[in-house]
């Protein structure tokens, strides 16, 4: 059955026909267009998904799109300012090889948000606690978690 | 040929990834997230037994489910002939095992072999389809172990197998594929003459190369039959020429476009479903996208790392020198024919000089998935039997592990197992920055459980084979490079790097993208630690021309000869006439309409460049629950020249933690009848960033030479240590020995009960 789902992603509202049975994350990849979000496992494993509804994050793969009303959607398209500049997180991970094949990238860089709009001090480890529920098979973490405590240190200022 | 270090001025510096903004920002784009106009979708109907003879397929109440637009078996394509190879380094890739692989015909061999597949106008009702589809199995006994495989009553998977190497050829096929042997001198007489020994077996369980990104494709046909591929794949090339000849199709009537690769690590060298969908595309008349799911990769739809059973012995005299290493290789190749395991027996022997060698390999067939490369592929396997039997051999010579192995270490000009003589190796250098290193200076800190550190060798080959690329120079006298090679481990940067240093540019100048197959020269695939070497070869080559051709241009354009002119960051001037100078954009400028400037490279026969690595690990274990923590990991590693040291540690640390993952907790857990019970990324763990330390990477510079920039291979020798180097670090934590991989808590736990 297709309903109209009515949402708010990255700051604008979106109508959309949507399937009863449309997770989240068919809704932003196959229904808004909103690509950015990748899919690794379809049932909460790898975090590829992770975007952050209403601050926290979630992996869009198992949320169902009918549940997107009334709560605020960011995704990794959302995050810069469209003027081109990167968000912190998405600098560090640059400037520290944070970034190799890049599939599990936007799921991190989200997940970092969250624990950074919480916590502006992480210790490493907190970091690694944060992205546990995003797998990387690329780096071996410790470009991640470096870019994600520079961003930290550059987010608080001098 | 190699230029001294400190005068390069772009590379070797740590410069960010070329393409890593699109890559954080969630621009860059795989397969998946491609649509086309009047797109449909595509399910695979894969086989329930694990061994079935296949008698008929009844595609007719799937064809008539309403939304459904087209359904293929095997029978829609052309039947390929045992033998059918397509061109790949020496001996070309075996095109009819590709073709089971993705379809069955007659017979399936795994639970998860593709049966057929619908093309329907959405996912949903693709599946309703799937469910239609009749097949009529006769089931057969599944074989599910190596041993059990080789043993002579098993039930036999292919009737035209019969074990190659094996002199008279055997009367009757069987299960062992083929054997190998790398062997000189007498081991029987070193052994026997060893003062002391060491003998082990060990088990390795099948792994995954564990990709995030999902096998995919996205095929369209034209009006005129031409087919376009948009793949994640390793190499583009090598994927054509399987599409093409799975279909029958021309190569002239076939590109591939390559885009963002979600991880590969060698299991996206073989096609998957990409020849199925542009027949389901011609059949339909409209584009087709297949996208695997996370348990269709693992249950049999992708190619998973070989399981193995090691036998190794090793003696040594009581000064520690190795008499002789005996080593038996059992494979497990999964349903088809493998890999001979030659490559990975050499590489487990290759570092210790000793006078008596024998080494026999076997590819075995097991009623599970086709086994596809894995970074290095065996390596770790291998490892963890000779670099665990070497560190027992020092036990019981109560020596220590880096002396033991500065002993017996293979230096430039030693022989290779194969005979040859090694090219300018670096071991040496490694092993005194080992001794040197506060990783195995300083004292294990006590714990709440016993500790222990090992260390372990890794040694990988890679390969060569063919790179090309070309350069335009774009109106602005800007290096545009577009090269075969798919970037699947910062490519795009380092290559940027080599053309920017070879014309005196910064980095922002270059311009560089992969080519489609109908876009730039044939390339092989990124894979074999090979496509950061022979595109540097490439690509140096391409530099090189067009700079002649500017060169040629600048003289005209300045009046004087073209060796009378110097070239240095993007400018030529002339020695004489007051030394007048033109910048390559002023060149391009007026000299635009005068043809393109276009400089080709091409690199087909590289010297090799052989990756060595020593692996040190600390590890502590908790005696009541088995599990095992890696507390510290450093990794040296000879590269030849870092060509980017962010991208070199990069590959380092996510290649070691790949290990460690094998190592203690990934494994394939088959049922007895051959289901992989662990089909998720739930039950099938990965590390997380919980479970692995920082690993320090320290890297080392030996040059290769006749090489351009001395580059070695990097990504691939940092798996092959971490397993044993985990395995030596229990054993002299504990005081006993696992001998099954991964080292999970069970086994650790068990090993400690005796």
């Amino acid at each position: 059955m297709k309903t109209l789902v009515i949402c708010a992603v990255n700051g604008g509202e979106h109508t959309v026909l949507a399937d009863s049975r449309d997770t989240l994350l068919e809704l932003l990849r196959e229904r808004i267009g909103l690509t950015g979000t990748k899919e690794g496992c379809g049932n909460g494993n790898c975090g590829t998904c992770t975007v952050l509804v209403d601050g926290a994050p979630v992996n869009a793969c198992l949320m169902l799109a009918q549940e997107a009303p009334g709560r605020d959607i960011l995704t990794i398209e959302g995050l810069s300012d469209g003027s081109g500049g990167l968000h912190p997180i998405q600098q560090a991970l640059v400037e520290h090889g944070g970034t190799q094949c890049g599939f599990c990238t936007p799921g991190i860089v989200l997940s970092a948000k969250a624990l950074l709009d919480e916590n502006p001090s992480p210790t490493p480890q907190d970091i690694r606690h944060a992205i546990a529920g995003n797998i990387c098979r690329c780096t071996g973490y410790d470009k991640i978690v470096e870019a994600i405590a520079a961003a930290a240190i550059q987010a608080r200022g001098p | 040929m190699a230029p001294q270090q400190s005068s390069l001025e772009v590379v070797g510096k740590r410069l960010p990834r070329v393409d890593a903004g699109e890559r954080v920002t969630g621009a860059a784009i795989y397969p998946a997230d491609l649509t086309l106009p009047g797109m449909v979708h595509a399910k695979m109907l894969r086989s329930p037994f694990a061994h079935a003879r296949i008698r008929h397929i009844d595609t007719s109440r799937a064809e008539a489910l309403a939304g459904v637009l087209a359904v293929v078996t095997a029978a829609d394509f052309p039947e390929l002939p045992v033998g059918a190879t397509i061109p790949m380094g020496e001996t070309g890739y075996d095109m009819w095992m590709v073709a089971q692989v993705n379809l069955a015909r007659h017979k399936a061999w795994w639970v998860g072999q593709p049966i057929a597949a619908v093309a329907a106008v959405d996912v949903h009702i693709a599946e309703a389809a799937l469910t239609l589809i009749e097949v009529d199995y006769e089931r057969l006994d599944p074989v599910l172990d190596i041993a059990a495989a080789m043993a002579p009553d098993a039930p036999v998977l292919h009737d035209h197998v019969f074990t190659k190497g094996v002199e008279p050829r055997p009367r009757t096929p069987s299960n062992i594929c083929s054997r190998t042997v790398i062997a000189r001198g007498d081991t029987a007489q070193g052994l026997a003459e060893a003062p002391a020994t060491a003998q082990i077996r060990v088990t390795v369980d099948t792994a995954h190369q564990g990709y995030l990104e999902p096998q995919v494709a996205v095929a369209e046909v034209d009006a005129n039959g031409f087919a376009t591929v948009w793949a994640s794949t390793q190499g583009q090339f090598t994927a054509e020429l399987m599409i093409g000849r799975m279909l029958g199709l021309p190569l002239s009537k076939l590109k591939v476009v390559p885009l963002e690769v979600g991880g590969a690590f060698g299991g996206k060298i073989a096609i998957h479903g990409e020849a199925i969908a542009v027949r389901l595309a011609q059949k339909c008349r409209r584009p087709v996208k297949l996208v695997l799911t996370r348990e269709e990769v693992l249950q049999g739809g992708s190619g998973p790392a070989a399981g193995a059973l090691i036998d190794i012995t090793v003696g040594a005299d009581k000064e520690g020198r190795l008499t002789a290493i005996e080593g038996t290789y059992r494979m497990d190749a999964g349903g088809l024919p493998g890999l001979s395991p030659s490559l990975l027996m050499q590489a487990s022997a290759a570092l210790y000089q000793c006078p008596n060698l024998n080494l026999q390999g076997y590819d075995v067939v097991t009623n599970k998935p086709r086994t596809e490369a894995y970074r290095g592929p065996g390596g770790i396997q291998a490892a963890f039997a000779m670099e665990q039997a070497m560190d027992a051999l020092c036990q019981r010579l109560d020596m220590d592990p880096l002396e033991f192995r500065r002993r017996n270490a293979s230096v430039t000009g030693s022989t290779m197992p194969i005979g040859t003589p090694f090219p300018a190796i670096g071991l040496t250098t490694i092993l005194e920055r080992v001794g040197a290193h506060s990783c195995w200076t300083d004292s294990l800190p006590r714990g709440r459980y016993p500790r222990g550190r090992g260390l372990a060798l890794g040694y990988w080959r890679g390969t060569s084979m063919t790179s090309a690329g070309h350069i335009t120079i774009a109106g602005d006298g800007r290096p545009m490079v577009t090269m075969g090679a798919v970037d699947i481990s910062g490519t795009r940067t380092t290559m940027a790097q080599v053309v920017a240093e070879e014309f005196g540019l910064p980095l922002e100048d270059i311009h560089i993208h992969t080519g489609d197959t109908k876009s730039v020269g044939y390339s092989d695939g990124a894979a074999g630690s090979r496509v950061a070497r022979t595109s540097t070869a490439a690509l140096v080559e391409a530099s090189r021309d067009a700079l002649g051709q500017l060169r040629a241009r600048a003289a005209e354009k300045l009046q004087c000869a073209p060796d009378q002119l110097d070239y240095t960051h993007g400018r030529f001037q002339a020695r004489q006439l007051g030394g007048a100078a033109i910048t390559l954009a002023e060149l391009m400028q007026a000299t635009l309409t005068d043809g393109a400037v276009v400089g080709r490279g091409v690199s087909t026969k590289l010297p090799l460049g052989v990756e060595i690595g020593a692996h040190v690990c600390d590890v502590e274990v908790d005696t009541d629950t088995g599990l095992v923590t890696v507390l510290r990991y450093t990794a040296f590693q000879d590269v030849g020249l870092a060509l980017n040291p962010t991208a070199v540690e990069g590959q380092i640390a996510g290649s070691v933690v790949q290990g460690l993952g094998w190592a203690l907790m990934e494994a394939f857990d088959y049922g007895p009848d051959g289901r992989l019970r662990n089909a998720s990324l739930l039950d099938y763990r990965m590390p997380t960033a919980l479970d692995v330390p920082p690993i320090e990477c320290v890297i080392i510079e030996t040059p290769v030479p006749n090489v351009p920039y001395g580059v070695r291979g990097v990504g691939e020798v940092p798996i092959v240590p971490p397993a044993a180097a985990v395995a030596n670090a229990i054993a002299r934590a504990v005081g006993v020995r696992i001998l099954h991989m991964p080292m999970t808590p069970e086994r650790v736990l068990r090993a400690l009960k005796g």
